[in-house]
């Protein structure tokens, strides 16, 4: 029988990060065990490291906050509010910022010993204002972040046109946030499991989890479709599909369930991007081989990855507005990814209580790439029993549960 | 009478085209959705541009051409082309986004009719991307429907029944043909003398090829295939070898040839793009590469839902033929026009035409089995994935990293990725896992939406939706 100290369930950017962390600091014996289901969000996200931009409710959620604000007016005949930025709890800032601040060292670190590259680019994020009510979100999301000022900087119109020559000369100004940078996110996924692999992982790939083993209340392990695993400790990095490990695992449920978000696509462009933008409408990226992203939709339709027209013609019209240029240009291809969501954004992580032999790494919702490393830390200092880089009180799974299991 | 909603079907070859008349037959609507300008798909479309005679076509493929032709006219009342048309996906339910005639609309349908038949099977082989190699339906297609001589001085290499017609067909229209290579041997083709005699009318203008070769002294060698292609700019020459039972090239015995083109045909891959974006389950085979599980009617995993044609599998416009037919009578039956008696008494007479077919095809098919040595002409540094430029090296250095499936292998190297969206590639990197042993669930290059490329500005339009 295949006995291993630790098995990770799921190999996204989480689940491939917890096995990278795992075999470089620990001699543990480690198993990945991964099956590719339509919509994984690692493989469908925009690789975005948007550290602070995320905190304060950019990317895709200025987009979809913007869509809620309208579908409310017009529900209530009103005029459409003026927005306010989402910002998120102080816990996550310290998550996300903590996290994005390993990417430098990662990527050499990565590269030099494991010669896999994850295309990390310093890029910033711009988020780009074309009228007054613009200026007043980016007013109340610097006003909003006073510890960060360092990492803003402010663009007049000019400016903008210096740094982003293709951007509309519509657009009046823009905020940078300059510690924000993006990578190749499926590269970012293959570097963590190649050196995993080279660090000794056992990768059990395209290998469905068909039960959790339990004995009590701890877990040992996992019956799979080529045989039993067993373990002492199960890490739960399975996505949008965390709620249904977690319910064999502890015989309860948790709030984790998949939001789509959908993406699209452009041909290989000349670089006509220095950096990666926001705005209202869309957020867009132009990645390594001159693609350029355009994200993202967000809609609660369970597991359906689907493409629809209208969602697509909101992102591309969105884009089109920034950058005229893509006039010019075709969608090559257009996608869908489940996000792993959960009722307040923040990720779930760590021990679950009353359950032994078990631990959560999911519910990373919109910054699962940004927030993979440091996740990937965190497991290992909870495998080793050290105490952990930041306090996981605020991630527990416990923050949704009236009363003790 | 009440309304009658057309169905839907996508692809005028043969298999749409005759669904359409057998559906006009009971006064049923139908649409044929063609990407072309003129229906009969890419076998029977004929020259796209007016012209009197073709004198380089032989007389089986004329009556072919006029019969489906006729067919058509016969019902064209009920029949209504979209062409210059093509599909882009699914959106939403029961519908699809086309784009036609330079915007996009959408096709609502009840009964859809997949007739999207096959694609070109691409071998990589050093210097198969220079200008002059071409693959030999294109070759065919050059002097059928652009009435343009591919080379002056052209060979042609590759496996089955399409190698001596093309032949022909080159020779006939002034190109000089300096020698055919058939990888497989010639005893293995007398193995099959059985399975050939179940169409005999075929197996003779096969042999009536080859004597007209023979009488023309163009050489046909069995057994020989190609090793590589060389030339600066343009093709100029094509090395060819014996090929053992493997197909594997003994490079000992290798000869250079000077020529300015060569078709290369190692067979075809169903085109399933739409039907898998539709999320129609499908099963690999190893001639057609994936297809479509079907029930006898030709009717998929989602009711209502047909495939029929190449697209389900290669054999050939015949077979075609019969299949829309089998799932047009099926459709007629659910209409109520037909009794179920009725409609089953006509199904098996096209029925048992089809399994003489198929039997006469799979002779073929065991003849032209793939075989190993083909994936050995690629070296290292071959680029596999001509969109995002991936090497051979590549991609066997992801398997041998422990890459099992073909979603993995495309996020570790890009394969698929580009504009073609891995019609090229996939085969030969599904081959090349098989040949690792991993044999099980190996995954497909997951089509995506949109099928072709859309541009942005048709964006800002809004759509036209048409019932």
């Amino acid at each position: 029988m295949n006995k291993y100290d630790v098995i990770i369930a799921g190999g996204g950017a989480v689940g491939a990060a917890c096995a990278y962390f795992l075999s470089r600091d620990t001699d543990l014996k480690i198993a990945l065990v991964d099956i590719k289901k339509a919509g994984n969000a690692s493989r469908a996200s925009a690789g975005g490291l948007w550290a602070i931009g995320e905190s304060v409710g950019l990317g895709c959620g200025v987009i979809f906050f913007k869509t809620l604000s309208k579908l409310h007016s017009e529900a209530q005949g009103e005029e459409i509010p003026t927005m306010r930025p989402h910002q998120l709890p102080d816990c996550f800032f310290e998550f996300a910022l903590k996290s994005n601040a390993m990417y430098p060292e990662l990527y050499e670190e990565l590269r030099n010993k494991h010669s896999v590259d994850f295309k990390f680019e310093r890029t910033g994020l711009k988020f780009i204002m074309y009228n007054r009510e613009d200026e007043l979100y980016a007013d109340q999301i610097v006003s909003g972040i006073p510890h960060l000022r360092d990492q803003i900087r402010w663009l007049d119109a000019k400016q903008l046109k210096e740094e982003e020559p293709f951007v509309t000369p519509d657009a009046i100004g823009a905020i940078d946030f300059i510690c924000d940078h993006q990578v190749n996110p499926y590269r970012l996924v293959e570097s963590y499991t190649e050196a995993a692999r080279q660090n000794g992982v056992e990768l059990f790939l395209n290998t469905e989890i068909q039960q959790v083993l339990r004995e009590g209340k701890r877990v040992v392990g996992i019956q799979t479709a080529s045989g039993e695993l067993r373990c002492d400790t199960l890490v739960n990095a399975t996505g949008a599909w965390a709620n249904s490990l977690f319910k064999q695992a502890t015989g309860r449920d948790m709030p984790v369930y998949p939001v789509k978000g959908q993406i699209v696509l452009s041909e290989r462009m000349p670089k006509i991007m220095n950096g990666c933008i926001s705005t209202s409408d869309c957020y867009i990226a132009q990645k390594d081989n001159g693609e350029i992203l355009i994200g993202s939709s967000t809609e609660e339709k369970g597991f359906d990855t689907t493409n629809s027209l209208d969602k697509i013609q909101e992102l591309s019209r969105g884009a089109m507005k920034c950058l005229p240029i893509l006039n010019e240009s075709n969608i090559k291809r257009c996608w869908a990814g489940l996000r792993p969501g959960t009722p307040d954004e923040l990720p779930i992580l760590g021990k679950v209580p009353g359950v032994e032999g078990y631990l959560n790494a999911c519910g990373h919702f919109r910054t699962g790439i940004l927030t993979s490393a440091i996740t990937g830390k965190l497991i290992t200092e909870l495998v080793t029993e050290q105490p952990t880089s930041i306090d996981l009180t605020p991630f527990s799974v416990a923050r949704f549960f009236d009363e003790p299991a | 009478m009440e309304k009658s909603n057309p169905v839907v079907i996508v692809g005028g070859g043969p298999s749409g085209t005759a669904a359409a008349a057998l559906l006009g037959k009971y006064r049923i609507p139908s649409i044929i959705i063609d990407e072309a300008p003129k229906i009969g798909g890419v076998i029977y479309r004929g020259p796209l541009r007016k012209t009197a005679t073709l004198p380089h076509l032989d007389d089986n493929l004329q009556r072919a051409m006029s019969a489906l032709r006729r067919r058509y006219e016969n019902y064209k009342s009920f029949i209504e082309l979209k062409l210059q048309t093509r599909v882009l996906g699914p959106e939403g339910k029961q519908s699809l986004l086309l784009n036609e005639g330079g915007g996009l609309t959408t096709q609502k349908y009840d009964e859809l009719i997949l007739a999207t038949g096959c694609h070109e099977r691409s071998i990589p082989f050093p210097g198969w991307q220079l200008p002059g190699v071409m693959l030999l339906g294109g070759v065919q297609l050059q002097i059928k429907s652009g009435l343009v001589k591919p080379g002056t001085k052209m060979a042609l290499v590759g496996t089955g029944p399409l190698l001596p017609l093309v032949a022909c067909q080159l020779h006939k229209a002034g190109v000089n043909v300096i020698g055919v290579y058939e990888a497989s041997a010639f005893n293995k083709l007398a193995k099959e003398a059985v399975a050939l005699l179940n169409k005999p009318k075929l197996t003779l203008s096969g042999l009536s090829m080859m004597s007209y070769l023979k009488k023309h002294q163009i050489p046909f060698y069995y057994g020989y295939g190609v090793v590589n292609a060389q030339g600066d700019a343009h093709l100029e020459r094509v090395t060819v070898a014996p090929y053992d039972q493997y197909w594997r090239a003994d490079l000992s015995q290798a000869k250079s040839i000077e020529v300015d083109a060569i078709g290369v045909g190692y067979g075809f891959v169903a085109r399933t793009q739409l039907a898998m974006l539709l999320g129609l389950e499908h099963t690999y085979t190893k001639v057609s590469g994936y297809i479509p599980v079907l029930s006898s009617e030709f009717e998929s995993n989602q009711t209502k839902t047909y495939v029929v044609g190449d697209s389900t599998g290669l054999l050939g416009a015949d077979a075609a033929i019969c299949e829309g037919q089998i799932a047009a009578l099926n459709i007629v039956k659910q209409r109520g026009i037909l009794s179920a008696t009725e409609a089953k008494k006509e199904q098996a007479k096209i029925a048992r035409k089809h399994a003489r077919i198929k039997r006469f095809r799979f002779g073929f098919d065991r003849f032209s089995e793939r075989q190993s040595g083909l994936l050995e002409l690629a070296q290292d540094d071959t680029v596999v994935c001509r969109c995002e430029q991936a090497t051979k090296r590549q991609l066997e250095q992801a398997i041998s990293e422990g890459v099992k499936d073909l979603t993995t292998l495309k996020m570790r190297t890009r394969i698929g990725m580009g504009d073609c969206q891995g019609k090229t590639c996939s085969s030969f990197a599904l081959d090349l896992l098989h040949q690792a042993g991993h044999n099980k669930d190996t995954g497909v290059i997951k089509p995506r939406f949109p099928l072709d490329p859309i541009p942005f500005t048709f964006m800002e339009e809004s759509l036209n939706e048409q019932v």
